[in-house]
């Protein structure tokens, strides 16, 4: 049963007039608050101010016309493909189509023996990598831990290579510097067979979080987002403020603030190269209010991550944004009752791009092996929900019903033989289903205990590269590959 | 003795104007500033910091309060004698170089301004050499580092390196914090204490002076 690029939509939390009053509002704060920034950014504000927007240098304040905002993000293309390289995960991201994998730069994991956690490293990395490769559900590998064994400026060459070495999945990730994104795709091109290949069929994305919210850039990754924008490479317009601390404790006032953020940034990558694929990255969240942390297992997370999608739609431009975060520390109860709500608003919302989705822990600051296998599942129930209920001749099976008569049964009917593999979700084998009894006799294994033997299987099977030999070897030669 | 607890709740209470109002009535009846300042404003900080570490307090509410506290200290600032402003410590903060983060790091200056430390906010984008020449200006005993990237915390290590370089490091007590940054990391790097939140680190910064 595939269940990727369903369409979703069925969840809107903003009537069309409400959407349309936060996106004036948006335009509003732009024209009227502006963006801030700080020193470094001369040839990117020379850019904006010959497009003729105004930029205040004495108050460091950039404001952009409401008119030049829309011209520019109608340049922006509607559909964005994001390529993989085993044929079966390529990801169509226009209009509601569903889309759910990894993300966050997890610095914690849970080790697999222990059950404790510890740093993550480039090894585990690798290994999320090929179990995510495995699980059927998690439709993309964006790097969901950072390497925390190894240099900050190994980073960005490794992780990508790591990543595109242990799965076949579209990969994601962020880079530190202008310099770290030109090697990565090197190596991209390099594995695409060119870089007009890979500009054809982009099988990496990067991840540019360039504003710091509220309303200011960062200097280093608009650089960086100008930079892969320049190059054709699909970025994610990141920003992720959190209601209470970086943007308004309101949920409309949020929205509000990240639409606004989100259409500054596609206001400059527009302006930098037209029509450049990009994803519209608003990631709206909320701070835990005793401790100013993330909260990111909040009802509300679900309801805003749906309603952000709405906001994306309505300027036409495929959407990046969150679900599945918990503040659980490990994978029990409210782990799974967070990650199922959130993930399943943002997937009934229609979100295009939706990461986080499995894995996390800890808000964003652990993964779990584990988890990762869970999430799949509720992935998976996630997308069937939108697949919903087919009714047509086949699927009312009046002959069917007719056929078996008053007082039958259905068990030796052909119909149910033939519908019984594909209209119930099956499944990757973590949910027990079992009698007590049966479930008692093999150990009675709790849902973390089940996920942990299906990891070691996954993990124990015969490595596959997915970068092919000759490949490999020129960026060994090339790069300093510390994955051994 | 003067009762100096209607202060110090109505401090706890957010409530800036009762605040001004009692500590105006305290001076009306001839307390003297400096018993208003530590047994009023103070105490009733450190109640504060206690219940935003036991999270029975929303942040905004305990900004709230020290803003309220910061009104209240500059009634009294005029009558107060050098000798009585003494500052707990002082303390240079700041975002590490390449970091442009400061929402956090504000916070702790705020409530370790409030527990009354002399705080110097250097801001964001920190050079170590910036640190290194604010810590002799201002003869600093506490150096308070804060990151949220990832790969920003390096330069918590560069600039704890520089400190000793410059032979500064038994002058100063080191103290990292964001988001990303844990225990194992500060010991790692050299730090003296490492804090989750803002009232855990004024109390770190307390207890190490």
């Amino acid at each position: 049963m595939v269940l990727k690029g369903l369409s979703g939509g069925q969840y809107q939390p903003l009537s069309r007039g409400q959407i349309k009053t936060i996106h004036e509002a948006s335009l509003t704060i732009l024209e009227r608050t502006g963006f801030s920034y700080e020193s470094g950014l001369d040839d990117t504000l020379g850019m904006l101010k010959d497009a003729g927007i105004r930029v205040d240098h004495q108050r460091s304040r950039i404001f952009f016309p409401k008119g030049l905002v829309m011209e520019q993000a109608a340049k922006a293309p509607e559909r964005v493909v994001l390529f993989s390289r085993d044929g079966k995960n390529d990801l169509d991201l226009s209009e509601d189509r569903v889309h759910m994998g990894t993300g966050g730069a997890a610095i914690k994991i849970i080790d697999l023996e222990t059950g404790e956690a510890r740093p993550s490293t480039l090894n585990d990395l690798y290994q999320l990598g090929r179990l995510v490769d495995q699980l059927d559900n998690v439709h993309f590998f964006l790097r969901p831990c950072i390497p925390t064994d190894i240099s900050a400026e190994a980073y960005d060459v490794n992780v990508f290579y790591t990543c595109l070495k242990a799965t076949g999945k579209h990969v994601m990730a962020g880079v530190n510097d202008v310099e770290g994104l030109n090697r990565v795709l090197d190596i991209a091109a390099m594995v695409a067979g060119g870089r007009e290949k890979l500009r054809q069929r982009p099988l990496i994305s990067v991840i540019t979080s360039f504003a710091i919210s509220p309303l200011k850039l960062d200097t280093q990754t608009t650089i960086i987002m100008q930079e892969a924008v320049r190059n054709h490479i699909p970025v994610a317009l990141s920003c992720a403020p959190m209601a209470g601390s970086t943007s308004p404790i309101t949920m409309a006032g949020t929205l509000a603030q990240i639409h606004a953020e989100q259409l500054a940034g596609v206001t400059i990558c527009q302006l930098t190269n037209p029509g450049a694929p990009l994803l519209y990255g608003g990631i709206p969240g909320m701070a835990n209010l005793t401790t100013m942390g993330y909260l990111g297992g909040a009802v509300e997370c679900g309801m805003m991550n749906a309603a952000i999608h709405q906001l994306a739609d309505y300027v036409k431009v495929p959407n990046y944004n969150s679900s599945g975060l918990t503040d659980a520390k490990v994978p029990d109860a409210q782990a799974g009752w967070e990650k199922a709500t959130t993930s399943l608003l943002a997937a009934m919302g229609g979100s295009n791009y939706v990461h986080h989705a499995a894995g996390m822990l800890e808000s964003m600051i652990a993964v779990a092996y584990e988890q990762f296998v869970m999430d799949d599942e509720i992935i998976g129930m996630c997308c069937k929900v939108l697949k919903g209920i087919e009714v047509d001749s086949e699927h009312l099976a009046l002959d069917a019903i007719d056929s078996v008569g008053p007082g039958g049964n259905f068990m030796t009917s052909p119909h149910t033989l033939k519908y019984m593999r594909d209209e119930f979700f099956s499944g990757n084998g973590v949910t027990d289903r079992k009698s007590r009894d049966k479930w008692a006799r093999e150990g009675s294994r709790d849902s973390w205990t089940r996920a942990r033997e299906m990891v070691k299987k996954m993990l124990d099977k015969k490595e596959k590269s997915y970068i092919p030999n000759n490949v490999d070897r020129a960026i060994h030669e090339k790069y300093n590959i510390l994955l051994s | 003795m003067y009762d100096f607890k209607p202060i110090a709740d109505a401090l706890i209470g957010c409530d800036k104007p009762k605040v001004l109002e009692l500590v105006q009535s305290a001076l009306d009846r001839g307390v003297a500033a400096k018993e208003i300042l530590n047994d009023g404003l103070i105490a009733g900080m450190d109640i504060v910091g206690e219940k935003m570490e036991n999270e029975d307090m929303f942040i905004p509410e305990v900004l709230m309060a020290a803003k309220a506290m910061g009104a209240a200290v500059n009634i009294l600032k005029p009558l107060l004698a050098a000798t009585d402003m003494k500052a707990r410590g002082k303390v240079v903060i700041g975002t590490v170089r390449g970091d442009l983060h400061d929402i956090g790091k504000n916070l702790v200056a705020m409530m370790l301004e409030s527990a009354g430390f002399e705080v110097h906010n250097l801001g964001v984008d920190i050079s170590a050499d910036k640190f290194i020449e604010e810590i002799s200006v201002n003869n600093a005993e506490i150096l308070c580092l804060s990151a949220l990237l990832t790969t920003t915390m390096p330069m918590m290590k560069e600039t704890i390196d520089q400190v000793v370089e410059k032979g500064l490091r038994d002058k100063v007590k080191i103290l990292v914090g964001g988001a990303p940054v844990t225990q194992n990391f500060a010991d790692k790097i050299g730090a003296d204490g490492y804090a989750p939140d803002a009232g855990s680190a004024v109390k770190l910064a307390k207890a190490l002076l």
